[in-house]
């Protein structure tokens, strides 16, 4: 199973995963374009600020089961077979915000968009139309730090893995007492 | 565009891509390699919406609408965005004129202590002279030139209020009364600088209308100050460019010989250069390390200025200076100021290439230092001469590459030049005009910048332009585009339309011309000056658009604004970052028609920006009722 797996340790806020992600989103997919089109683009990631100043690039982790999808009244939202992505149906969503209310997240925002021109649902695609493309998502390809990756999620959980016991096993060597080494 | 990028998309021209091919086999990073790893590139940044003036911030504001929507000190999106230009073009103008003061200064030390820069150009010092009104008859060309150089050395020094003497004296009446009736007639080149700095810090200018007037006042400052006194003072010290042939490419560089590559801006090194590069006994050392001889060439505007006034072959433009070292071939690359990639030395280290930094301005981690000092320049050119002659013998024959690549051109196109050309008078050109066999003249302006194919913008606007008998007139980058790609040959002429054609046939020129590097702007200027009073009106009426289709420098945004300033419609080839106030950009691309006459307009594709040049061209005309 592909997905974003987040080093929120390495966010420094820049906040360019969420103009990625609102020109992937729009109509022309261009920067300069996007600010003038009649429903502007919005951000389906948001990087909040939490606990002494922290980030947290924060986005819908396409759970399964999903509860936005369990509660959902209308079926609008339905799970991709291929990437296993959640994804919106614009056109059934009738937003009665029962699925932000089941979000573990809150990661589910209602906004207008170019299809439908009425409040619905917009969150997270996984960027499907990239992948398809055999692209990373926009906001993975737009961090600079680190702090979003793609893949499988065993695979980037491994190299974290890694990671962390470089970490711990410095730690550790730190703090023995060489004369009893 | 990053999908399977390919030398044919980074470069429109063979040669280059040849070379770009080169660089990706044997593991040199380029230009190309750096701006992938950056994309994408911050949209904040993009906009214009990103202040880092004081240490409160930085601050951003939300394009969303969501976010933050003042910086900490309160500043909006449209203030953010006006200040960042404002000082942007303070820039510019700061890098033209200050290159105009090195030349001055030139001048003001031969006068007084005798450097080795004699007045070469005794015509042009009596015809700068008569415009500013200094006395020339039966004056030695020494007094002149002293009084020249104590007025030119006053507009980047006088405190009173009154417009630049230079500026007074080459613009028309009608262009200075728009100038004063909006308050942006430039009083001090330096302090117009120094008030756009002061304006734009912390807590003093938030007035987008305010900002931008006086952003267009350091610009005209520039344009019709540091870029022309520049402009005209090298050609006083090193000679008015005439007519005549030169090469473009990196073909220019040569295998056998002791190649050096002169790249930059001011010609008070380069011109020296070439002189140390035709010395016997260096060519003597040349032969005795197995050379054949000293091939020096240039490179950006350093080498159009050695190709206007001698015919010195051009080996490339901006994004070709890696590249250049990429050959494999090249002893020395001397540089000095604007436009050097500070990766040229990362990519020199690859070959037996030597970097020479020689300005006190401008200094290169990783370079050999010598730097140039006017009292001693003939001596110091020939030590750098001699420094590259001494490293032939370190090249590796088997790294060595050069392409084929290289065009002949014409250039040389100043405005006594194209006068000469004409008989003595632009009669014969405005006569082509009013008759409609030209429609209109584009002004089209230099750089390369990684994010355009190199060189794509500059060709298929030109080429389209002339298509419909346009005349193009131009500089920079360009220049050196077109040189390369033939355009700067009469037969090229085929290509233009009918009307432009026989102009061209009957006067031999090619159909675009080169008029220098970009601080040789002012030429335009000059020369639609004296289109205007000789038609009896102001610049803003003629038939005439500007064109940055690959700008890059904060110099571009300089010139662009002062071409606006004069009265010309503007285009940019890139969306500059402004787009991230409303206001900002509605003033830069609207209001400022009303204003001053002239106005910026955005559009990266090429034929459709030649459609709205044209349109703007023959509304021009209609308005003229020709």
């Amino acid at each position: 199973m592909n997905t974003v797996l987040v080093n929120s340790e390495r966010c420094i806020g820049c906040k360019h995963c969420e103009i990625a992600c609102a020109i992937e989103h729009s109509l022309s997919k261009d920067l300069f374009s996007m600010l003038s089109e009649e429903v502007i683009s919005k951000p389906r990631i948001h990087v909040e600020v939490g606990k002494d100043l922290l980030t947290f690039p924060n986005k819908c982790r396409h759970c399964n089961p999903a509860p936005c999808m369990e509660v959902c009244p209308t079926y609008a939202i339905s799970r991709d077979e291929k990437t296993e992505s959640v994804l919106v149906d614009p056109a059934k969503c009738i937003a009665c915000s029962m699925c932000a209310i089941a979000c573990p997240f809150g990661v589910i925002t209602f906004e207008k968009t170019y299809t439908v021109r009425r409040s619905v649902n917009v969150k997270c695609d996984n960027c499907i139309d990239r992948q398809k493309e055999g692209k990373k998502p926009a906001c993975v390809e737009a961090c600079k730090t680190g702090t979003l990756t793609f893949g499988d999620v065993n695979d980037l959980i491994r190299e974290r893995r890694k990671e962390v016991t470089k970490i711990v096993t410095k730690t550790l060597k730190d703090q023995m007492n060489p004369k009893y080494l | 565009m990053l999908k399977d990028w390919k030398p044919e998309d980074k470069s429109i021209d063979k040669a280059t891509q040849e070379m770009i091919r080169k660089a990706e086999k044997e593991g040199i990073e380029t230009a190309w390699d750096r701006l992938k790893a950056q994309l994408p590139q911050c949209g904040y940044g993009q906009l214009g919406v990103c202040c880092r003036i004081c240490m409160q911030g930085p601050c951003r504001i939300d394009p969303f609408g969501n976010g933050p929507q003042k910086g900490v000190c309160g500043a909006t999106a449209e203030t953010i965005v006006a200040r960042n230009l404002v000082r942007a073009i303070a820039a510019g103008a700061a890098g033209h004129s200050d290159h105009g003061r090195h030349v001055v200064l030139a001048l003001k030390e031969t006068l007084e202590h005798g450097t080795p820069y004699p007045i070469k150009d005794e015509k042009k010092l009596k015809d700068v002279a008569k415009k500013l009104g200094v006395p020339v008859e039966g004056r030695k060309a020494e007094e002149i030139a002293k009084d020249l150089v104590e007025i030119a050395l006053g507009d980047f020094s006088k405190q009173d209020e009154e417009i630049i003497k230079f500026a007074d004296a080459y613009a028309n009446k009608k262009r200075k009364e728009v100038w004063k009736k909006t308050g942006v007639a430039p009083r001090n080149i330096d302090r117009e600088i120094v008030e756009s700095m002061h304006r734009t810090t912390m807590g003093v200018d938030h007035d987008p209308l305010s900002l931008v007037a006086h952003g267009i006042k350091t610009s005209i400052a520039d344009g019709w100050g540091g870029s022309l006194i520049a402009t005209e003072f090298q050609d006083i010290l090193f000679g008015t460019p005439k007519i005549g042939k030169g090469e473009a490419n990196l073909g220019v560089l040569k295998e056998d010989y002791v190649n050096i590559v002169i790249h930059g801006h001011e010609p008070v090194l380069s011109e020296k250069i070439i002189e140390a590069a035709q010395d016997p006994e260096l060519i003597e050392l040349a032969k005795k390390y197995g050379a054949k001889g000293i091939n020096a060439v240039g490179m950006c505007c350093t080498g159009l200025e050695l190709l206007m006034r001698h015919g010195t072959p051009i080996a490339g433009n901006y994004l070709q200076q890696e590249l250049a070292i990429v050959t494999g071939a090249v002893e020395a690359m001397v540089v000095d100021v604007q436009c050097i990639m500070p990766s040229l030395v990362d990519v020199a280290r690859c070959f037996h290439t030597k970097i020479i930094d020689t300005s006190s301005l401008a200094t290169f981690p990783g370079a050999v230092h010598v730097k140039f000092d006017e009292m001693r320049a003939d001596e110091i050119a020939r030590e750098i001469v001699r420094i590259a002659v001494e490293n032939f013998p370190n090249r590796n024959k088997d790294k060595v590459q050069i392409p084929k690549g290289k065009s002949e051109a014409i250039g040389g196109f100043s405005v006594e030049a194209i006068l000469e050309a004409l008989g003595g008078t632009l009669k014969p050109l405005e006569e082509a005009i009013v008759s409609g066999k030209i429609r209109g003249v584009v002004g089209i302006v230099g750089c390369n910048n990684a994010k355009i194919r190199h060189n794509h913008n500059h060709i298929v606007l030109t080429d389209e332009l002339i298509k419909n008998d346009i005349l193009i007139i131009g500089t920079g980058c360009w220049a050196t585009a077109c040189a390369e790609h033939g355009i700067f040959l009469p037969e090229y002429a085929e290509k233009a339309g009918e009307g432009l054609k026989s102009v061209c046939k009957a006067l031999g020129i090619p159909p675009a011309l080169n008029m220098g590097s970009c601080v040789d702007c002012s030429r335009m200027l000059v020369l639609a000056d004296l289109m205007a009073r000789d038609l009896g009106v102001d610049i803003s009426d003629l038939p005439l658009a500007g064109s940055a289709p690959e700008a890059m420098t904060e110099k571009a945004v300089c010139i662009g604004t002062y071409f606006v300033a004069s009265g010309i419609l503007t285009h940019l080839g890139i969306v500059p970052p402004t787009v991230g106030s409303v206001e900002v950009t509605k003033l830069l691309t609207k209001d400022a028609m009303n204003i001053v006459g002239g106005a910026f307009y955005i559009e990266p594709d090429p034929i459709k920006a030649a459609k709205t040049l044209i349109d703007h061209i023959e509304s021009k005309r209609k308005a003229l009722g020709i």
